[in-house]
């Protein structure tokens, strides 16, 4: 017979004013299987606790219920306090009497509360008889960590790992790390220069011992899960023999082809064999196959990089290899795109040179750009003496389907105007906006900085067209601040369109298995308490793969993620909540609609073998490390040969027999 | 603070607090996920929300983790209403539960609906964690609308009642009229021959070592199953329209003692060939280990005691009108005989049933159902020979805990046949041996198709057409139909 027993917490008066604890308890004590039932004040405070302890070895009790607040707030408290008093804290059960009964209903006699509140215990009392002693899960840990994208979020991660002693391999999809920082000019609000405060963590990264740079390379496969995940990577063919290249650049030099560089935004060329950018990350060049006439045409006559390569390491047959790493942990730091400017026809995108994203604006004001830092339209190479620069472009906007607000163009947007203002004194900057929003450490004042000192214009309100006349752009909205319609000649527009996820990104959650939102960002654990977490254990998200964010946030969800993958990595093996589901081998028929229907691929076919090693025949596994106790298994499940820890049939039956 | 319910209808929350003093109010089982519902309701109580104190919470890990059964296993409990409620689609803390319970509720719902089981007691919801408004409102809703429709009498009179059927025996005059001791069998027509030549070819070149198929039997006029594994036995084999067993049943782990006899070819129809795509989807059946020999059928018998040497009109199995698969699909072998239905006449006999009593008030369909299901005395005939229904384990045999009372009271019989019926839900191919088998005529096949047409209406799916689709219990698409959820 059970030895359970019963503690109805009166919460001062937030459970006693619509229930008669005292009576609850008394009735209570009625229920086969109780033998011992009390209120009292207050449970979860420490002489509450004290008591169920002392009572736990008094009646030697093998489970018990506390009829209190829910169990989202204090069933870690009373599971805890039962353990070191020696009853396994899995044998004790919440009975939510204050969230579900004595704030909702209200009644002056108290007969409500008190007989809602017996009703529910007596529930919970028939579901803790049930429940078995269970102990936590064990799961080995490999303490090497895996980071998808070498952008400043994936790049912070990475160095902070490292720095914790742990294993790390970074992977990234072009062929330098840098990501999208690495093309800014400066960076609001203290307008460093972008390169000079990231180069240096590339570096760092490069050259760091426990760090393994994995460039030019994607995530194909991702097996296993938290401490033990098998992930398969994708190396396409850089056409270098990446061991033996010096970083000479002799090949970038005699190449004769150029392509279009996708780092300057198209605005300049490259050559066919190339690196994104003069600071790159590896130096190591690779062969651009879509515009070398190696791959494109055959002319197997060029090859002119073979020939001036010292140590011959140009391999123009070279394949895309597959390496697989074994790691314990995985940050996702894949990233945004932006939306093109191609998206905004009435703009003029796509079919003036001069209307332009942020982006565009970015790489024309670094000092490394196409025209070295000076501002000149694309078109014609002027100086523009009049831009615009329209805000929420894209963002916040239903029709294109993005209802969120992307965050940094505000801020960006400011420190365009000012940077051109520098680089043109006499230019005009114009700044179309439908709210100003610039909440962050001295972000308001570098706003105020753009509008009091830098002279730019701010005009509230929407831009409706942007058409060309006469070599110049006519901008065409409204100012809701005056009320009136403006109507501007600008040489150059710059669009601030909106943050979007990275192409593929829903492509990538799936084959990691983690959740995403309707645009393709993906979805933390919790936005406010485990923002760099993903439901699925040992995923760590990091940087604007999650939403729009500027580069100190970033940077910090970089820092954060690492604590989170060092404290994983803290012991050899990770415990974790035992609820998952388990099966019946006598019973199991193998169909597999487990298998099929589990979101986690938390199932295996476990072979069953004679004493020979033969195979008799095969049944389900749950694969504990994997399994989060969802459940959905155990409902698709005919013969009800899998059940769920903790919530399993027996329970459920049990309880509603109670109601 | 007050909410607007109660605001507003005082003397209704009056007569509540009135009925629970006196014990006659109704009860609500409301099955909740713990991360958006549970803590939805968390917040109702953290905000002061009032409402209605009928309902009593199970806390579940997930709504995926909700067996559709819980909510008979409620009403068996004496519960008037059930709320079953989780989080919206996409906001699953399990990725996909709720797709999941989506589509069971689908079916489920349906069935409820079928048997005549009031929709109305029955509460669909997404409540997320921080609508707390609406999972107060759900709840007054629920308590309003049941006590509304009272006490679900209906229901606790099955716990009450006893079997008031006395067996007739109808059948037992018509029943096996039997061949005469002397009387020659008929003569083997050609679809006979070729049958038997099909399987001496396949025995003689050793494609199998045995043939299931079948023959006359002994003593009566009737066809039943026989396992052939001497080439000269063969000539034994017929096929015809008393051919009604579904040989499939033969290949699955029960079996045991045909799996003994070496390689099986068997004999199908094209009901019983989609049935094999079953089995194989479910991995019970390995394809490669079977020889399929595909039998064109014009349709059987519905009861075997009522041929008269050729099929008719009113001797045709209902599940024969308006057959796709005359022609057997997926099949090794193919034995070559004509094709020639019988004209049918408008909807068939099974869907203009179906479609009158969808027509129906729910209690007429429950007072049928009921009529219908007293009869069960849990023989389980129907499960024994469905080849679908290959558990290791019947979930009937299962007492750990006890999910159907196993004798044969109408409760217990209600929960069998709704299991039964939603365990085979996308599944069952209406090959119709359930129906054929049961002793004392239930029209189960009526239930299985039901919820077949439920599957192509809602999912576009028809069971064992395909062998390489899954069925659509087991999978979900973001965007199905929930216009039933609140």
């Amino acid at each position: 017979m059970a030895r359970i027993g019963v503690f109805v917490c009166q919460c001062g008066n937030n459970i006693a004013a619509e229930v008669r604890t005292a009576e609850v308890a008394e009735k209570l004590k009625d229920v086969p299987g109780v033998v011992h039932a009390e209120d009292a004040r207050f449970y979860c405070s420490n002489p509450g606790q004290e008591q169920i302890r002392k009572m736990i070895k008094e009646h030697n009790l093998d489970g018990l219920i506390v009829s209190a607040c829910s169990p989202h707030m204090h069933e870690k408290t009373f599971r805890k306090a039962a353990e070191t008093a020696g009853l396994n804290p899995f044998r004790v059960e919440i009975a939510n009497i204050r969230e579900h009964c004595s704030w909702v209903h209200h009644d002056p006699t108290k007969d409500l509360g008190t007989e809602k509140a017996g009703d529910i215990a007596r529930m919970m009392v028939e579901r803790v008889k049930r429940d078995r002693p269970l102990s936590k899960i064990k799961i080995p840990v490999t303490k090497r960590a895996l980071v998808i994208g070498g952008g400043v979020a994936g790049i912070q991660a990475a160095l902070d790992i490292a720095d914790g002693g742990r294993e790390v391999v970074l992977v990234e999809r072009e062929p330098s790390i840098g990501g999208h920082m690495a093309q800014l000019s400066e960076t609001f609000p203290t307008m460093d220069c972008s390169q000079c405060i990231l180069t240096p963590k590339m570096v760092e990264a490069y050259q760091h011992p426990n760090i393994r740079l994995v460039t030019y390379a994607e995530v194909e496969k991702v097996d296993g899960y938290i401490g033990n995940f098998t992930v398969t990577i994708r190396k396409k063919a850089k056409s270098i023999v990446e061991e033996n290249c010096t970083e000479c650049g002799e090949c970038i030099d005699k190449c004769p082809i150029k392509a279009t560089s996708q780092f300057e935004m198209g605005m300049t060329k490259r050559k066919a064999m190339y690196i994104p950018f003069p600071q790159a990350v590896p130096g190591v060049p690779v062969i651009d196959r879509n515009a070398c006439p190696k791959y494109v045409k055959d002319m197997s006559k060029c090859g002119l990089c073979a020939k001036v390569c010292g140590p011959q390491c140009i391999d123009f047959d070279q394949q895309d290899t597959f390496e697989t790493v074994n790691v314990g942990a995985i940050v996702v730091a894949t990233g945004y795109d932006v939306m093109p400017a191609e998206n905004f026809p009435e703009f003029s995108g796509g079919k003036s040179k001069d209307v332009i994203t942020g982006l565009h604006f970015e790489r024309l004001a670094s000092a490394s750009g196409p025209t070295g830092g000076e501002i000149k339209r694309p078109s014609d190479g002027k100086v523009p003496e009049t831009v615009v620069f329209i805000e929420c472009s894209g963002s916040r906007d239903e029709r294109r389907g993005v209802s969120y607000c992307s965050a940094i163009c505000c801020m960006y947007s400011a420190k365009h105007a000012m940077l051109y203002k520098h680089k043109a004194h006499h230019g005009q900057a114009y700044i179309f906006y439908m709210d100003i929003r610039c909440g962050g450490k001295r972000y308001e004042e570098f706003h105020r900085r753009a509008v009091e000192q830098e002279g730019a214009i701010y005009l509230r309100g929407r831009v409706s067209r942007v058409y060309p006349r006469d070599g110049r752009l006519v901008v065409q909205g409204a100012d809701t601040l005056v009320g009136s319609q403006v109507e501007i000649e600008a040489d150059m527009v710059v669009l601030a369109t909106a943050v979007v996820p990275r192409l593929g990104s829903k492509d990538l959650a799936q084959r990691l298995g983690i959740g995403y939102d309707q645009y393709g960002f993906y979805n933390e654990y919790h936005p406010k308490l485990k923002p760099v977490e993903t439901v699925t254990g040992g995923i760590f998200l990091s940087g604007a793969c999650i939403g729009p964010m500027d580069v100190p946030t970033a940077v910090a969800q970089g820092s954060a993620v690492a604590a989170k993958v060092l404290g994983l990595f803290s012991n050899d093996e990770m415990a974790r909540e035992p609820i998952v589901a388990e099966v019946n081998r006598t019973t199991c028929n193998a169909c597999w609609d487990c298998l099929v229907a589990c979101p986690y691929k938390a199932i295996e076919r476990e072979a069953i073998k004679n004493r020979q090693g033969e195979v008799l025949r095969y049944v389900a596994r749950v694969n504990e490390g994997v399994c989060m106790g969802c459940g959905v298994c155990v409902a698709a499940c005919h013969s009800k040969t899998i059940d769920l820890k903790g919530y399993s049939d027996a329970q459920v039956y049990a309880a509603l027999a109670a109601v | 603070m007050e909410t607007k319910a109660q605001a507003t209808e005082p003397a209704a929350q009056e007569s509540v607090q009135a009925a629970v003093q006196k014990k006659t109010a109704v009860k609500i089982v409301a099955f909740v996920c713990n991360w958006c519902t549970y803590a939805g309701a968390d917040l109702a109580g953290t905000s002061r929300m009032q409402y209605r104190p009928n309902v009593r919470v199970v806390r579940l890990t997930c709504t995926g983790r909700i067996d559709p059964l819980f909510l008979i296993k409620a009403f068996e409990n004496g519960a008037d209403g059930v709320i079953v409620s989780g989080c919206h689609p996409g906001d699953c803390h399990y990725v996909a539960g709720n797709y999941h319970a989506r589509r069971r509720w689908v079916f489920f719902k349906s069935l409820l609906d079928f048997v005549g089981i009031d929709e109305r007691r029955v509460f669909f919801s997404w409540v997320s964690a921080s609508e707390a408004n609406k999972w107060a409102k759900l709840v007054d809703e629920a308590v309003e609308t049941v006590t509304g429709l009272g006490p679900y009498t209906q229901y606790k009179m099955l716990t009450d009642t006893r079997r008031a059927w006395e067996p007739e025996m109808p059948w037992s005059e018509a029943w096996a009229p039997g061949i005469p001791e002397g009387v020659p069998l008929p003569e083997p027509t050609p679809l006979d021959l070729a049958v038997r030549a099909k399987a001496k070819e396949i025995l003689e070149t050793g494609k199998a070592k045995v043939v299931i198929g079948y023959a006359w039997a002994k003593r009566q006029r009737r066809a039943v199953p026989v396992f052939v594994a001497d080439p000269a036995e063969t000539d034994s084999l017929i096929f015809n329209a008393l051919c009604v067993n579904n040989l499939t049943n033969y290949l699955t782990r029960h079996a045991k003692d045909v799996k003994a006899l070496g390689r099986p070819a068997v004999f199908v129809k094209g009901c019983d060939a989609r049935n094999l795509v079953v089995l194989q989807q479910e991995s019970q059946v390995r394809r490669e280990d079977v020889t399929v020999i595909g039998v064109p059928c014009n349709g059987v018998v519905y009861r075997p005691e009522t041929w008269q040497g050729h099929l008719t009109p009113e001797t045709l199995s209902p599940k024969c009108a308006g057959c796709e698969v005359r022609e057997p699909r997926n099949c090794d072998e193919t034995v070559v005989g004509e094709v020639h239905p019988l004209p049918a006449e408008g909807m068939s006999p099974i869907d203009s049933k179906i479609a009158e009593m969808d027509a129906q008030p729910s209690q007429v369909r429950w007072n049928f159902w009921m009529e219908q299901f007293d009869r069960c005395i849990k023989c389980y005939a129907c499960r024994q020979v469905c080849p679908l229904c290959y558990c290791e384990r019947c979930i009937t045999e299962k007492n750990q805990p006890q999910w159907i009372d196993t004798s044969a009271h109408p409760e217990g019989n209600l929960s069998w046949n709704l299991i039964r019926a939603i365990h085979l839900a996308g599944r069952c191919t209406f090959c119709g041996e359930c129906d054929r088998a049961c002793p004392v005529n239930i029209p189960l096949n009526l239930i299985n198709r039901k919820l077949g047409l439920v599957a192509k209406e809602a999912y576009g799916y028809a069971a064992g057409m395909d062998p390489g689709s899954l069925p659509p219990m087991i999978v979900f698409k973001p965007d199905d139909k929930e216009n039933f959820i609140r």
